[in-house]
């Protein structure tokens, strides 16, 4: 037992969950035929379940799971994972319909339009239910309240709403300008300019995977990798001080990790050249400006040339370009993430004389 | 639906019905739930169980009342009633038609009235809007003036009727009275004999359950409209919680559930918890006491949060005298309550036996709060124990360091002693406050014993390189008798300071530790310094609070020796023989790397012989302890004091506090925490991997329970101050005079000896009869005159010759002095030296039956007059007579003799008018006030008893030379 949930401790390390979490997705994408059976999906919301109710017994995890806080967060979980599945399901019997030259199941109903009944009987019972769920939750679940706010106590930790919580974790790996600003302002950019950007008719009205593979990969990478599992790793896994802990470790404040990052600067010029940190702070940080700016500028026209021919070809230089430079932006994340757990790297750019870190 | 087949369906309609009902269903349960969930909250259970008691008490209150109904009264009255009610039979015809006249004028003046009223409000607006009008210069004006002109007239027209008709119904209601008047005077006189019962059949009625009340107005989903059982709450503008970013007005609605909290029946007493009255009515809540509930409210006092309504989030904690009772109601509450360690609030309940810490929050900075038991015996201890020496808290920035100097510790103690007693004191002396410093729980492991030992060593060698010489007023003085001086020391007073027999602290109380405890004191020190201590404690010690006994100096010799023979094992042998190597590192670690670098340490340590190591250790040793915060220290005059300053330690938010790696006490707890680092200071060290420099180091003083939930509500008092002015006690002279006097007679152990405003006088536990002890100061101003009680406070002089203990001379200047009288004044509210003359000229006249009389009451036969009398018991034996004139208030006198038992309750001095005013002698005419006053116009003729005054005169003589 004490072995099992050490195990489930360990996995949970950001650097693991995140490897676990991306390594999911690529079986599920590459194994969909397998993922996509009842016998699947049901053993893997069982398992879930399992999961839970075996945590249940251990005090740590019940503190976590039973703040009423998080209690949605759980929802999220199996809402999330059912949705998925239950997506890929579809998308992978439409594909074989396609395969055989049948067309999706969506266009042999595309003569039809049921209202009446079943759409206005099923958002009845919807509301019905939800009104249930509501009233039942108001009067189980304690409201979360805590003592008066302080300003000179800060909760510990001190956590973002829960739908922000994706946004507190880059805070780990950027700084909040980039995190809180630039970041969260190109997914809402982003967001606006999909419809113009992808114009691909296939899979309107109907679920696919094989029509649209790279597109729904992108998005379960940015929507569930990137968003939702970085908000469940908030919700469960951050304790005090923002540090981590496993789902059945307690959460001591004392808990300590030891901070020793570098910055590319440092890598550069006193590692790698052996000499000290020039003065000016150009010329100190100046590899890791060429980098971002090769990042930000060069590697698109690159890419075009080689690994996204196809699709500079198929999108024409403006969409290519905007499309290409949200997805950096976009992995620019999981890079950093990377390039910290691989070389601690703090900064690639690090101007403290104007608090300006990348 | 059979019509719409052809298109089908996306779903199977007969399931989506079966779903629709099942949901539904759930929906409306789910809100009957809720309905039911409100309904059934725990306050309004707690009100509906409360109406049931109310209606018990009111219908005893209302049989009691019947009971008490003065029948013979009763019966008067209603013989006058029948009479009344005759009187009018036999004039029937007129007053019937009286009151059909006056039905008739009643109704015309309804009318005219309110015609006059209409008009008038039609007047008002018309008048405002010409007047608005004139001044915007409109054109219409002139008309409007008219128009509001002829109103006026056609007001005062209507207002002249309704006087007239006024007057009418008045001169028909004086007719009606001639015949009706007696009638309603015994109706009157009747209701007012049954006035308390109907006040109470009337609170029946409204209790009784009724179909309105219980089917309508307190029934489920409709008792949000006019519900008998609401939320009770009190609103307090003076009065404020602080939220941090703002301070609110405190709205306290405990008393939803507390509701019989200010009821003064005592049939409530019997009824459980929340309905038990506040104990103490006459102090707390009620409307005449010093706090009354509608402008104190609760939580300023009790603490935890007013505004809510459920027992959990309130913040109750339980209390109890030992942890088996706190955790059994814990227990309790968790089944009953759903309590929970409150985290919702930064302030919980403080325990109800910690209650009294929130009267510091007005009485700010006093020693000593009348009837605040608890509190007053907390700050007594707070100050033995001498938290304030290390911990800076506020009120207690003044008070002297409590332990004994050490500058001339050569001349007192030996060093082997020294090292005995630091190992562990209580082993030594087992009432002692000093503290054990080394060998405690992150101390004791036996790798530690070797530093241990170094640091006591180099401690010891420090004090001793830093003695100053000391020369002996008497060298080798003479022996005396151990068999005499053990009762003097245990009759003449040491005993109120001092503590010999007692095994512990709290046996001893905090006032008879107030002294250094003498036991084994023999092994402590020599015969020498015992007896020029106790024969002129100043000589050693120039700020000693120990006074001068005015001893003879055959008696100090066997007292001396009576100490010097109190000796016993005892001490705690060192356990490690540290060498050189052991001294050098741990100088080392002081130095490196906190006060210096490597090299520069091994240089310093290396250029000292091995006695410097040792002194210079001692140094570093005192200087890391903080020993020089309790004792006078050469070297560390001004360093301050090493602990947490404690001024707000009671407002300290939990976050602040950590709780490290022990476990078995709530996170949550403020409270928890103190309690366990008193009982164990360093535990918060337990687990922890420390350098020897970063460990704790507050000294372990092995707190009883007892004295640990004494101080933990001293450490609650000390909050931050947010209450307002306005909530704080009026200040005045008189009040400052006592906080002052409290202030002293507390520090300077007063209270030892003497009972003063109800506390103290440990002292007289230990003679056979109170009145062979030192007297009861309460009504000390009243009594005697302020410039007899200076003279004898500088100068004490024996009142009492057959008494053993007596009154010592404590060399107070005369601020304090001063303060002490203002303080008594204070107390009886006589403050202000000048007395009447025309009492003594009274007394000078005394004729000869004022003589007769004193002889009849044989005065003389208790209270000396002269000789001392003789075949009388000493207990029964009384203060010289001739004394009163110089020594006693000429009132007070009258007010002993009337009533002596109410101003020292259990005194020896009979009551002679028992009956006062009336009196069994027949002098004076057999007035008693008369007598009283002549016996005390004859007692101010009587000269010629010892008097202080002649002693103060000489020793101001002395000082002037």
């Amino acid at each position: 037992m004490g072995l099992l949930k050490g195990t489930i401790n360990a996995l949970a390390d950001p650097r693991l969950y995140f490897i676990v979490a991306v390594l999911s997705l690529i079986v599920m994408v590459w194994k969909r035929e397998k993922v996509a059976s009842n016998a699947f999906g049901y053993s893997m919301m069982g398992l879930l379940t399992a999961f839970f109710v075996f945590g249940a017994f251990d005090p740590n995890f019940q503190l976590i799971i039973g703040k009423p806080d998080n209690v949605p967060i759980i929802g999220l979980i199996f809402s999330l994972l059912f949705l998925t599945w239950y997506a890929m399901r579809e998308a992978v019997r439409n594909d074989r319909r396609i395969a055989a030259g049948k067309g999706p199941i969506e266009k042999e109903e595309s003569d039809r339009v049921w209202v009446w009944p079943d759409l206005v009987y099923t958002e009845l019972i919807s509301l019905v239910v939800c009104s249930v769920i509501l009233i039942v939750w108001s009067i189980v679940l304690k409201a979360p309240l805590e003592q008066p706010a302080n300003r000179s106590v800060t909760p510990n930790p001190s956590k973002a709403p829960w739908y922000f919580l994706g946004l507190q974790e880059m805070l780990v790996y950027f700084d909040p300008w980039l995190a809180g600003v630039v970041l969260p302002g190109l997914i809402i950019v982003g967001l606006i300019a999909i419809p113009y950007i992808d114009k691909n008719p296939k899979g309107n009205g109907y679920y696919t995977f094989n029509e649209r593979k790279a597109e729904i990969v992108i998005f379960l990478f940015g929507f569930v990798i990137l968003w939702v599992s970085l908000i469940v790793l908030g919700t469960f896994l951050r304790g005090p001080n923002w540090n981590f802990f496993g789902p059945f470790e307690y959460w001591d404040v004392h808990k300590l990790e030891a901070l020793v990052n570098v910055n590319l600067s440092e890598y550069i010029w006193v590692r790698a050249l052996r000499t000290g940190l020039p003065g000016n702070w150009f010329l100190r940080e100046i590899f890791g400006i060429l980098f971002v700016i090769v990042y930000t500028f060069a590697l698109p026209p690159i890419l075009a040339k080689s690994a996204f021919k196809k699709y500079y070809e198929k999108l024409g230089p403006p969409r290519y370009y905007v499309t290409v430079f949200l997805f950096l932006m976009m992995m620019s994340l999981p890079a950093k993430m990377l390039l910290r757990w691989l070389f601690n790297l703090k900064y690639i750019v690090a101007i403290p004389e104007f608090f300006f870190n990348i | 639906m059979a019509d719409k087949k052809g298109v089908g369906h996306a779903y199977n309609i007969d399931f989506l019905n079966v779903v629709f009902a099942a949901s539904s269903i759930f929906l409306l349960l789910s809100t009957i739930w809720m309905v039911w969930d409100d309904y059934d909250r725990e306050w309004k259970n707690v009100q509906r169980r409360f109406v049931n008691l109310e209606i018990q008490v009111t219908q005893a209150g209302l049989e009691r009342a019947q009971r008490g109904v003065d029948q013979n009264k009763l019966k008067t009255l209603e013989t006058g009633l029948a009479q009344a009610e005759q009187n009018i039979a036999s004039n029937q015809q007129k007053v019937g038609e009286i009151q059909s006249q006056l039905g008739t004028v009643e109704a015309r003046l309804y009318r005219e009235s309110q015609a006059a009223q209409f008009a008038k409000a039609t007047y008002d607006q018309d008048r405002y809007e010409f007047e608005a009008a004139r001044v915007a210069g409109s054109s219409s004006a002139a008309r409007m003036g008219e128009s509001v002109a002829a109103q006026e007239r056609e007001l005062a027209g209507l207002n002249l009727i309704v006087e007239k008709t006024t007057a009418e119904r008045g001169a028909l209601l004086k007719q009606q009275e001639q015949f009706t008047g007696a009638l309603a005077a015994v109706q009157k006189q009747i209701a007012e004999l049954h006035a308390e019962g109907t006040r109470l059949d009337r609170r029946l009625d409204v209790l009784q359950p009724s179909v309105l009340k219980d089917f309508f107005r307190d029934a489920p989903l409709l008792d949000f409209m006019a519900p008998t059982i609401k939320i009770q709450q009190i609103l307090l503008p003076n009065v404020v919680d602080d939220v941090n970013f703002t301070r609110v007005a405190k709205m306290d609605r405990c008393t939803t559930c507390h509701l019989a909290i200010d009821r003064a029946d005592p049939l409530y007493e019997k009824y459980p918890q929340p309905y038990k009255p506040h104990p103490n009515l006459a102090t707390y809540l009620a409307s005449n006491s010093p706090h009354p509930m509608d402008q104190v409210g609760c939580t300023v006092c009790h603490e935890g949060m007013g505004q809510s309504v459920s027992f959990r989030d309130a913040s109750h904690m339980p209390s109890g005298a030992n942890e088996e009772e706190r955790e059994a109601k814990q227990i309790r509450w968790e089944e009953e309550h759903d309590w929970e360690e409150p985290h919702l609030w930064d302030f919980p309940m403080l325990p109800a036996d910690m209650t009294e810490a929130s009267c510091a929050k007005c009485h700010k900075s006093e020693v000593f709060v009348p009837r605040a038991d608890k509190l007053n015996v907390a700050y007594a201890t707070f100050e033995r124990a001498g938290c304030y020496a290390c911990h800076k808290t506020r009120g207690f920035e003044d008070v002297k360091k409590p332990g004994p100097i050490l500058t001339k510790i050569d001349s007192k103690l030996t060093p082997d002693w020294v090292k005995t007693w630091l190992r562990n004191p209580r082993a030594v002396k087992p009432t002692t406050w000093m503290p054990r410093v080394w060998y405690n729980s992150n101390s004791s492991a036996p790798e530690d014993a070797a530093r241990n030992e170094v640091e006591i060593d180099a401690a010891v060698a420090y004090l001793f390189a830093n003695a100053a010489p000391h020369e002996p007023a008497v060298k080798s003085p003479p022996r005396g008798d151990a068999k005499r001086g053990e009762p003097i020391v245990k009759s003449v007073g040491c005993l109120g300071c001092h503590a010999v027999d007692e095994k512990t602290r709290v046996e001893a109380g905090p006032n008879r530790t107030f002294g250094q405890p003498l036991q084994n004191i023999g092994n402590k020190t020599t015969y020498e310094w015992i007896y020029n201590w106790v024969r002129d404690p100043k000589h050693y010690s120039p700020a000693t609070y120990m006074p001068d006994l005015r001893l003879t100096d055959a008696q100090v010799a066997d007292v001396a020796t009576y100490l010097s023979g109190l000796k016993g094992g005892g001490g705690d042998a060192a356990k490690a023989t540290p060498d050189q190597t052991a001294v050098d590192a741990t100088l080392m670690s002081y130095y490196y790397p906190n006060l210096m670098p490597f090299e520069d340490a091994k240089a310093a340590v290396s250029k000292l012989d091995a006695k410097a190591k040792q002194v210079e250790l001692g140094r570093l040793v005192i200087n890391r302890y903080g020993c020089y915060s309790c004792h006078e220290i050469k070297g560390f005059e001004t360093t301050r004091p090493i602990g947490t300053e404690l001024s707000e330690e009671g407002s300290k938010l939990v976050s602040r506090l950590d709780f490290a790696f022990v476990e078995g006490i709530p996170h949550t707890s403020k409270i928890e925490w103190f309690r366990t680092k008193l009982h164990d200071p360093r535990i918060f060290d337990q687990g922890r991997v420390l350098q020897p420099l970063d460990k704790l180091r507050m000294p372990n003083f092995d707190f009883a329970d007892e004295e640990i939930s004494r101080l933990l509500t001293a450490i609650m008092s000390f909050q931050r101050e947010i209450q307002p002015a306005q909530a704080m006690p009026v200040k005045t002279a008189r009040y400052d005079y006592l906080v002052q006097g409290r202030t002293l007679v507390h520090r300077r152990n007063c209270v030892g000896c003497h009972i003063i405003e109800g506390d103290g006088g440990d002292f007289l536990k230990l003679v056979s009869d109170p009145s062979l002890g030192p007297p009861m100061l309460t009504p000390e101003g009243a009594r005697v005159k302020p410039d007899w009680l200076y003279a004898f406070l500088r100068g004490p002089i024996t009142i009492r010759p057959w008494l053993e203990v007596r009154m010592p001379t404590f060399g107070l200047d005369d601020a304090g002095w001063n303060g002490v009288i203002r303080y008594f004044g204070a107390i009886s509210n006589t403050i202000g030296p000048f007395q009447t003359h025309e009492v003594v000229s009274a007394s000078v006249g005394a004729d000869a039956g004022s003589k007769a009389l004193f002889d009849l009451l044989k005065c003389q036969q208790c209270h000396v007059l002269g000789a001392i009398p003789k075949d009388q018991p000493t207990s029964n034996l009384a203060p010289d007579l001739r004394m009163s004139a110089e020594r006693l208030q000429p009132d007070w006198i009258l007010q002993w003799l009337r009533v002596p038992a109410t101003i020292l309750p259990g005194t020896r001095m009979p009551a002679f008018w028992p009956d006062y005013p009336k009196s069994y002698y027949t002098e004076m005419g057999g007035s008693a006030e008369a007598q009283v006053r002549a016996i005390r116009d004859y007692l101010l003729t009587l000269r010629g008893g010892p008097s202080p005054m002649q002693g103060a005169a000489r020793s101001a003589t002395t000082n002037n030379n």
